[in-house]
């Protein structure tokens, strides 16, 4: 058994454990679910240890590492087509990482759920089949595959949202899911034209194997998607339409302005470990999207829009800034934050250089650590006193000297602190936008410069919340029973914070680790985009 | 064939154990014949060598596959009827009776191969409905849907047995074969095809139309569906629906495939108002019941798909269609008259906290609901699958980004089902649920979740 296959799979073991468990034995459900993702950390941090960073992979199926190839769904469906679907599971730099931000962004929320106390039995098995999911949709090499994995995590999210979540809960479950099941969905009639369009250069057979979808030489001649056809579809270009739908489904994800609306809905009725995972992993799955499949696949369609997509990302970094500038709640004010901090990865992508899109794959993984610290630090107060009103507490400094201690962190790191990971994620970022003028043309200098503005804004958000909250007399509007409530961190929670709060600093002092890993991939990536 | 001797001669079988009070038996022989009938179905598979009775029907593979999901899901509904009728009516044996001669007609309607055979399947069928339908002979509601139901259908036969004779006038034949060798004939020789035929055509193709339900002629099935005793309503929307379909593809896939230019772009804009007419007045539904019969409309729009695209994979995907929508639809309603027993009413608000108190049912509920609104891992989704892939070969383009939409206004509807049962809590008794509901939501679900995972699981039988 592939050792990928074991950290895809061994979490709905987990998860099965705890469905037939009996119920006298609840209490030690979460201990299954913990035990599932240290095993995942062990696995991944393996799979780290023995990942080869010389080889690309990429559009080249032999550098691919890890791979899994076994042929799935093999349907005679009539006549001379054949449906060949794989279960084809595969690895390079553009994934790799993912794997142990997804196992170690999975603990902590495992770590967070000790607050869960209804209905222990379906939280668990959700959340490992939502760990299972997410583990696919980074790991699959077929489209199909990632297509079932994709929509596979959407339910869980709806049912862990729905049932443990805030007031509103059924209205922020069901918008997230309708969003993200709106993109999908045409993405799924893409997939299938894809597959009419492209076939296997060995067995003739038409195939949803992604790697044979990035090689133009595999494109049937005059298929709807072949490069040179020219076929129109509902009057657009059929290879720019499909582009953009892709583009349209991941971006839902990222978030961008103007499709984010679903995010501070979800993140506000989510239960803490849920806005840990969606602010923390699902949001990197839209930008590992956009790379793995838009640009692969699509790369002249993805330079003809290159122009619009750092746009987007620019509006997106600004506008989120903005918003969380004026919000009131401090999950709404973290969930805004992501919406900026994801911008940053749009516009690295964008510009198509290697600095810009090692950027952007460092910003979703440093993203991915500081947004799980911030809302885990968030949940800390909210599960203490039930509330997250800024202006209800002042002066926590002197009542919670630890919490405060761990937010400046997870502040100073987030606005781009140098010597944490966010600085160099956004430093790189910005260097690929302002290089791009001079090497490719593909984004304006101002973008780069629009880019840099939201780093003053989230600058401005984020220590004018410190000094709201945490500096000055100590005042809570629930005066002296919310000053008893209020205890400083448990060692649980420190167990949780101080791997985040160290990633953090080592992937800003030492970047190398990630980089090096990546760069193959990277400037293999750059070169199927931009030959 | 063997089947639909055995099915006949069950059928007036069950009316003697009825005459002499052998009320225990009639489920158990039932479901035993029917074994039977669905061994000999399968038994036939691939030995098809041509028409037979005086080329009168033909038991080929599309036969044996139709015959073998109807007389499998009405075994599953038979199942659960077991001390559902007794509560209606003292003459249990009856309705045994006249399901199974229903059965007989759908298992003519699935391998006919001329024309008079398809009006007399259609005939067995529909009388046998008309009565299953006013079962409750008490129950005003039951009345009117069997009135309208009679009505309506009498017209839609009407149509059917008008294109039927106009066809003659042109083609001389009743034979599918033979109307079709004219149609070719004509065609490479330049004749003109008489006008005859091309209103023979759109006869038959409305009188299909209203059988199975397709807008603008489905308004008789929300009230004969919401009228009917439940279990009724599960084998009409079902059963009924999986042959209707079956005789459709057969009639034009073989029979009219020469004039597709000339029919698809009718039955186009009945799938396109059938889509949106079922799915945007489910979503206006508050009792479950009704739901389900409007949904059941937007998914004759999809399952139209294969006829609108005919291709190779036509048949099969029909097939996998209506596996997957016939195996959600039955535990949609067993779930249904379990909660009508036990609390009387069928709205959204009567599914309030089942999660909790019936995980079980809760759960096969959910996959039921999943599996119509075509999410990943279910049936529905490969049957979806199979569908738009189809149409999108054949460059069908805005049909399936209209049904791509339908998809997802349908999530609306049958999510509500789900946002019942698990989101909202309620004071709630746990509801009992008979072993035979157990065994059959077990089969279902199993079913509907293995072709999902594993849809090789389903050899293409066709």
């Amino acid at each position: 058994m592939n050792l990928l296959s074991v950290l895809v799979f061994s979490p709905l073991v987990a998860g099965l454990i705890v469905l037939v468990l009996p119920a006298s034995l609840q209490s030690r459900y979460k201990y299954v679910a913990l035990a599932a993702t240290i095993l995942q950390v062990l696995l991944s941090v393996l799979v780290w240890v023995r990942f080869n960073p010389s080889l690309g992979g990429v559009n080249n199926e032999h550098t691919l590492q890890f791979a899994e190839k076994l042929s799935w769904i093999q349907l005679n469906v009539g006549g001379d087509s054949r449906l060949q679907i794989d279960y084809f599971l595969a690895i390079d730099g553009l994934s790799m990482p993912f794997l142990l931000l997804t196992s170690l962004v999975m603990f902590v929320a495992v770590l967070s759920s000790w607050e869960i106390t209804t209905n222990l039995k379906g939280y668990f098995a959700l959340f490992m089949l939502l760990d299972t999911a997410v583990m696919g949709v980074f790991t699959a090499m077929d489209f199909f595959l990632f297509y079932l994995f994709y929509e596979l995590m959407l339910l869980p999210i709806y049912f862990l949202i729905g049932m443990w979540g805030g007031v509103k809960r059924e209205y922020a479950a069901i918008k997230f899911f309708l969003y993200t099941l709106f993109g999908s969905v045409f993405m799924l009639l893409i997939m299938v034209g894809l597959y009419f369009s492209v076939q296997d250069p060995l067995t003739g057979d038409h195939t949803f194997n992604m790697v044979h979808m990035m090689n133009p030489a595999n494109y049937v001649d005059g298929s709807l998607f072949a490069k040179f056809s020219g076929q129109l579809l509902l009057g657009i270009p059929a290879r720019s339409l499909a582009f953009i739908v892709l583009f349209v489904a991941f971006a839902i994800k990222v978030p961008i302005v103007p499709l984010h609306t679903w995010l501070p809905d979800a993140h506000v009725e989510a239960p803490t470990p849920v806005s840990i995972v969606l602010a923390g992993i699902l949001l990197k799955v839209g930008g590992y999207g956009v790379i793995r499949i838009c640009y692969s696949i699509f790369p002249e369609a993805a330079l003809g829009y290159a122009w619009w997509i750092g746009l987007i990302g620019v509006v997106s970094i600004i506008y989120g800034a903005l918003n969380a500038l004026a919000q009131r709640d401090l999950k709404r004010l973290v969930a805004y934050s992501s919406v900026s901090h994801m911008g940053f990865v749009l516009l690295g992508i964008a510009s198509v250089t290697a600095e810009g899109i090692s950027g952007a794959m460092m910003q979703m993984i440093s993203h991915g650590f500081l947004s799980v610290m911030l809302f885990f630090l968030v949940g800390v107060i909210y599960t203490r006193v039930h509330d997250r009103e800024i202006a209800n507490f002042r002066g926590l400094s002197q009542l919670m000297p630890q919490y405060t201690f761990f937010i400046m962190v997870a502040f100073f790191a987030s606005l781009g602190l140098p010597g944490f990971s966010a600085f160099i994620a956004e430093a790189f970022s910005l260097t690929g936008a302002f290089k791009s003028a001079g090497v490719n043309g593909l984004i304006p200098r101002w973008m780069a410069l629009g880019g840099s503005v939201g780093i003053l804004l989230s600058a401005a958000y984020l220590l004018w919340t410190l000094q709201r909250m945490f500096f000055g007399q100590l005042r809570l509007s629930g005066g002296e029973p919310w000053r008893l409530l209020l205890t400083d961190v448990t060692i649980r929670e420190k167990i949780a914070l101080v791997p985040l709060a160290a990633m953090a600093l080592l992937l800003g002092i030492l970047p190398g680790v990630v980089f090096t890993q990546i760069n193959t991939s990277v400037l293999d990536l750059v070169k199927l985009v931009n030959p | 064939m063997n089947a639909l001797i055995t099915i006949s001669v069950l059928a007036v079988l069950v009316l003697y154990l009825g005459l002499y009070k052998a009320n225990k038996a009639l489920l158990p022989v039932t479901l035993l014949g029917l074994a039977v009938a669905l061994f000999f179905t399968i038994n036939h598979w691939n030995v098809f060598t041509g028409p037979t009775f005086n080329d009168m029907m033909s038991y080929d593979n599309f036969a044996v596959a139709f015959s073998g999901i109807t007389i499998t899901s009405t075994m599953l509904i038979l199942l659960l009827s077991k001390g559902y009728f007794e509560k209606i009516s003292d003459h249990v044996a009856e309705y045994y009776s006249i399901i199974l001669f229903s059965l007989a007609g759908i298992l003519v309607m699935v391998s006919y191969h001329n024309m008079t055979m398809l009006f007399i399947g259609i005939e067995i069928m529909s009388v046998s409905l008309y009565i299953l339908a006013g079962i409750r002979k008490q129950d005003f509601a039951s009345n009117e849907a069997a009135l309208k139901y009679f009505l309506m259908g009498a017209f839609s036969t009407g149509f059917l047995l008008f294109g039927v004779a106009l066809i003659y006038g042109a083609a001389h034949s009743f034979d599918l074969e033979a109307i079709k060798m004219h149609l070719e004939t004509n065609l490479q020789t330049g004749q003109a095809i008489s006008p005859l035929f091309y209103t023979g055509v759109v006869l038959m193709a409305v009188g299909m139309a209203f059988k199975v339900g397709a807008a603008p002629f489905h308004f008789w099935t929300p009230d004969v569906y919401e009228g009917s005793p439940s279990l009724i309503t599960a084998f009409m929307s079902t059963v009924v629906k999986t042959a209707g379909f079956a005789a459709f593809l057969r009639l034009f896939a073989t029979c009219f495939y020469p004039l597709h230019d000339f029919w698809m772009p009718v039955i186009l804009v009945i799938t396109i108002i059938t889509l949106f007419a079922g799915n945007i007045t489910a979503l206006y539904q508050n009792n479950f019941k009704r739901m389900l019969a409007w949904s059941s409309i937007s998914h004759a729009g999809y399952m139209l798909f294969a006829i609108v695209s005919l291709g190779s994979e036509a048949s099969y995907g029909v097939f996998v269609y209506a596996i997957a929508y016939s195996a959600a639809s039955i535990i949609a309603f067993a779930g249904l008259v379990l909660m009508q027993a036990n609390t009387g009413s069928d709205s959204f608000d009567s599914f309030n906290g089942l999660g909790r108190k019936n995980p079980f049912l809760a759960f096969t509920l959910t996959v039921a609901m999943l599996s119509l609104a075509g999410i990943p891992l279910t049936a529905g989704f490969i049957g979806k699958f199979i569908m738009f892939s189809n149409a999108l070969s054949s460059m069908h383009t805005w049909l399936v980004v209209l049904a791509v939409i339908n998809a997802v206004i349908s999530i609306f509807y049958y999510f509500r089902v789900i946002v019942a049962m698990y989101f909202k809590d309620a004071e709630r008794a746990e509801l009992e649920i008979p072993l035979n509901f157990k065994v059959v939501l077990a089969i279902s679900v199993v079913a509907t979740i293995l072709i999902g995972i594993w849809p090789a699981f389903l050899p293409n039988v066709i």
